[in-house]
């Protein structure tokens, strides 16, 4: 039986009056990739960012009902704490471009103040860049600043820096929809490894990038979860006819 | 069809030739000046111009060193009250632009740019020299930094505002809270920009002469104090070069010299050193 | 190809939507499904009509057209191939693709199934004798089953599970009528050795004609599978025995 991770119930989020995620309840199981996905404005990218409190740094944001980490209730807790927690990588690779590449990746530790011995920065680095399947690449010039990476390696390098804080969830923002087919593939590769320590929750526009790499798909229109269930069933036979409208492109 | 395309050919070289005389013509006072304050004034200065007061009326000799000294002190302080003020200022305007506050602070801002400067000079005068009861290197300090406020804090603002989002979101994405994320990556990826607007700004005010008028007021002597009339080298140009001695008027001279040289070097160093630091996004 | 305009209404709000490029993929397939479907049950009419009258040249003709039931096919799962590779197709679209496929092949054996009845017809020395395909039962499964190859052909058309699932119902009669056969064309011998070469031909015609209701229930599972999502193959279930 897997254990719940993030779990949500009736969990509504507003931008102002505007009413973007509607009574939201999900649970979502610990060490699978779970691919979330809907046309859009349907609120999957605002439901994303309220996981780790990333959406109420935006003033007039309001939000309503639970959302759990380990069953413990998100807006109750430090969101310095949530994020430490769960970590996230955006659609466009943001590596600090005046650090290093090797600074980048200990960058949370290094901006939070947070004393590292620097074996065990050391440590870290090599591990977390391994664990990004970046380690190869880059060993030779750590020092090198990140910004003259290519977009694929950059984006691994940003799953680097998030992975650093050991984190129990990874939140990806469309993560490959600024990357070419090759670095694409590269950071696809990359999920199937990172399920087995980490519970990856990604938004993405493209179907068969969820239908590829996730286990579970959950199915956001007009801001109402409408299907969450295992990605094969929600390709080959979708409970809910809005979903089937939607994969098979009848409409967008 | 033929001729009217040889027309327009035409026309478009005669534009790209207007257009090259043009610019040419513009090196032309700059160069002109520079070459005539260098022709007199490198003459005056060596190490005794450097280290001696000006002499009295009929002596011969003397030298800057007092409004060498003064600028030194007046600039140093404005940027210390101006920098810090001009960077936090120009750090909320870039990250709250919607507010109400953002906006007329921005419009006072713009306005304070447009004041001429000696009208700073005159209010400086109404606020600081009058209640201390006397002119004073501080008085002159404080009208200086009013004029370097808006230059630093636009500059701050546009760099701030050049700055992809996504550098502030990955950062709080890791869990920084708020003010290490402004100190240690958004400041320091915008710090050729902030950089060099203070050096722009302080380009600026190291010639300026009409606030001094009413504040520091100048001396004849070496002062290091900051609550006395102290000398400056715009002031002692402005009350040199109008005077009727000639020995005078060749101090103005090595006086310009050395300002423009200042002017010159800080403008260089600010295009080598934003260059430099200036950080790839 | 003309675009057809379809409604679509969403929440209230009406939108007119061109069909996307791949609905006209699958509209054309299906309609290429159907062209050879009604190809074949001219086949099998035909056949019958040059067995009743021994009509040599109708039979050939039933030969030279099996060429074509042929090339359907090829055209059909080439047709197929194309829309995986260039759509990837998902759901409903992909469990008609699947289906559709299946289909294929079951109506390409069907045909097979015509002109090896029409070539008995354009082999044989002499014509058969009526009473004898009336007493052996072989009209009545031949009309049986072209009738339900129709109503399974109804049943695509119009995506009807009910009609597809009667299907299963009515083959038993051609089943029934097949495992009588051996005894009752073992009769027909006795009673007449003189027919008896005719009689095994009636025999082995008998046989394919089962088939034919095995192929289009193969297919009617098939039309379950992509309108339901549901799997009936192998399995025994009250609805389909």
């Amino acid at each position: 039986m897997e254990s719940t991770v993030v779990s949500s119930k009736n969990f509504n989020a507003y931008f102002g009056d505007n009413h973007v995620v509607k009574n939201v309840t999900i649970d979502i199981p610990r060490n699978n990739a779970i691919a979330v996905m809907g046309p859009s404005g349907c609120g999957k990218t605002t439901f994303l960012r309220c996981i780790n409190r990333m959406h109420e740094l935006i003033p007039g944001t309001k939000t309503e009902g639970t959302l759990c980490l380990d069953g413990e209730d998100v807006y109750n807790m430090n969101p310095i704490y949530v994020r430490y927690k769960i970590g996230m990588v955006f659609q466009r690779p943001n590596p600090f471009p005046n650090m290093s590449i090797y600074e980048n990746v200990i960058a949370g530790y290094k901006l939070n103040g947070l004393k590292v011995p620097k074996a065990d920065q050391d440590n870290i680095v090599e591990k977390s860049l391994t664990k990004a399947a970046l380690w190869n690449e880059v060993k030779d010039s750590l020092h090198k600043k990140g910004t003259f990476l290519s977009g694929g390696q950059q984006q691994r390098l940003c799953i680097a820096r998030a992975i650093a804080m050991e984190p129990e969830v990874i939140l990806f923002d469309e993560p490959t929809s600024a990357l070419d087919p090759i670095s694409t593939a590269s950071v696809e590769n990359l999920f199937n490894e990172l399920k087995a320590n980490y519970t990856l929750i990604i938004v993405t526009h493209n179907m068969q990038q969820a239908a590829r790499v996730s286990d579970k798909t959950a199915f956001f229109y007009l801001g109402e979860l409408v299907e969450f269930d295992n990605t094969k069933q929600m390709f080959t036979a979708p409970s809910d006819p809005r979903t089937q409208n939607y994969i098979t492109g009848r409409f967008s | 069809m033929n001729a009217r395309l040889g027309i327009r050919n035409t026309k478009s070289i005669i534009f790209k030739v207007i257009i090259f005389i043009l610019a040419f013509l513009i090196t032309i006072p700059l160069i002109v000046i520079l070459l005539y304050i260098v022709k007199q004034g490198i003459g005056q200065v060596n190490w005794h111009f450097l280290t001696h007061v000006p002499a009295p009326v009929g002596e011969t000799g003397g030298g800057i060193s007092n409004a060498l000294v003064g600028s030194i002190i007046i600039v140093a302080m404005s940027s210390v009250i101006a920098i810090p003020i001009g960077i936090l200022a120009g750090i909320y305007l870039s990250e709250n632009s919607s507010t109400k506050l953002a906006y007329y602070t921005g419009l006072c801002v713009d306005i304070l740019q447009g004041v001429p400067s000696i009208v700073v000079g005159i209010v400086v005068y109404f606020w600081v020299v009058k209640p201390l009861g006397t002119f004073s290197a501080i008085s002159g300090s404080i009208a200086l930094a009013i004029m370097m406020l808006p230059i630093v804090i636009r500059a701050t603002e546009e760099t701030l505002k050049l700055l992809p989002p996504s550098l502030k979101e990955a950062a709080l994405a890791l869990g920084v809270p708020y003010h290490r994320v402004m100190l240690k990556v958004i400041i320091p990826c915008g710090f050729s920009g902030i950089l060099s607007g203070i050096m722009l700004s302080i380009a600026r005010i190291v010639g300026e002469t009409a606030p001094l008028l009413f504040t520091a007021f100048g001396s004849p002597f070496l002062s290091y104090s900051i609550t006395k009339p102290i000398q400056s080298l715009p002031l002692l140009i402005f009350n040199y070069a109008t005077s009727p001695y000639d020995e005078w008027h060749n101090l103005a001279w090595g006086a310009s010299f050395i300002l423009l040289l200042f002017v010159l070097i800080l403008n260089i160093t600010t295009k080598l050193i934003t260059r430099r630091w200036k950080v790839q996004l | 190809m003309i675009r057809v305009h379809k409604i679509i209404l969403q929440e209230g709000l009406v939108n007119f939507i061109d069909m996307t490029q791949l609905e006209n993929e699958i509209s054309a397939l299906k309609a290429e499904l159907i062209r050879m479907w009604i190809l074949v049950q001219s086949q099998m009419n035909k056949a019958k009509e040059a067995m009743l009258q021994f009509d040599q040249d109708l039979a050939r003709e039933v030969l030279v057209k099996e060429k074509r039931v042929n090339s359907y096919e090829l055209s059909i799962d080439n047709n197929c191939e194309n829309i995986f590779a260039l759509y990837c197709p998902v759901a409903v679209d992909l469990r008609f693709l699947l289906a559709a496929l299946k289909i294929n092949t079951n109506l390409e054996r069907i045909g097979d199934i015509a002109a090896g009845i029409a070539r008995y017809v354009v082999e044989s020395t002499a014509n058969f004798n009526v009473s004898l395909l009336e007493k052996s039962q072989l009209l009545r499964i031949y009309e049986e089953s072209v009738n339900i190859l129709i109503d399974t052909r109804a049943a695509f058309e119009k995506e009807d599970t009910t009609l597809a699932r009667s299907i299963f119902k009515r083959d038993e009669v051609l089943d029934q009528i097949n495992i009588a056969a051996p005894e009752s064309i073992a009769e027909l011998i006795k009673e007449d050795p003189r027919s008896t070469n005719e009689l095994l031909y009636i025999l082995s015609i008998i046989r394919k004609l089962e088939r034919v209701g095995d192929q289009c229930m193969n297919i009617a599972e098939e039309i379950i599978f992509y309108v339901e999502a549901k799997i009936l193959k192998h399995q025994e279930t009250s609805s389909n025995k």
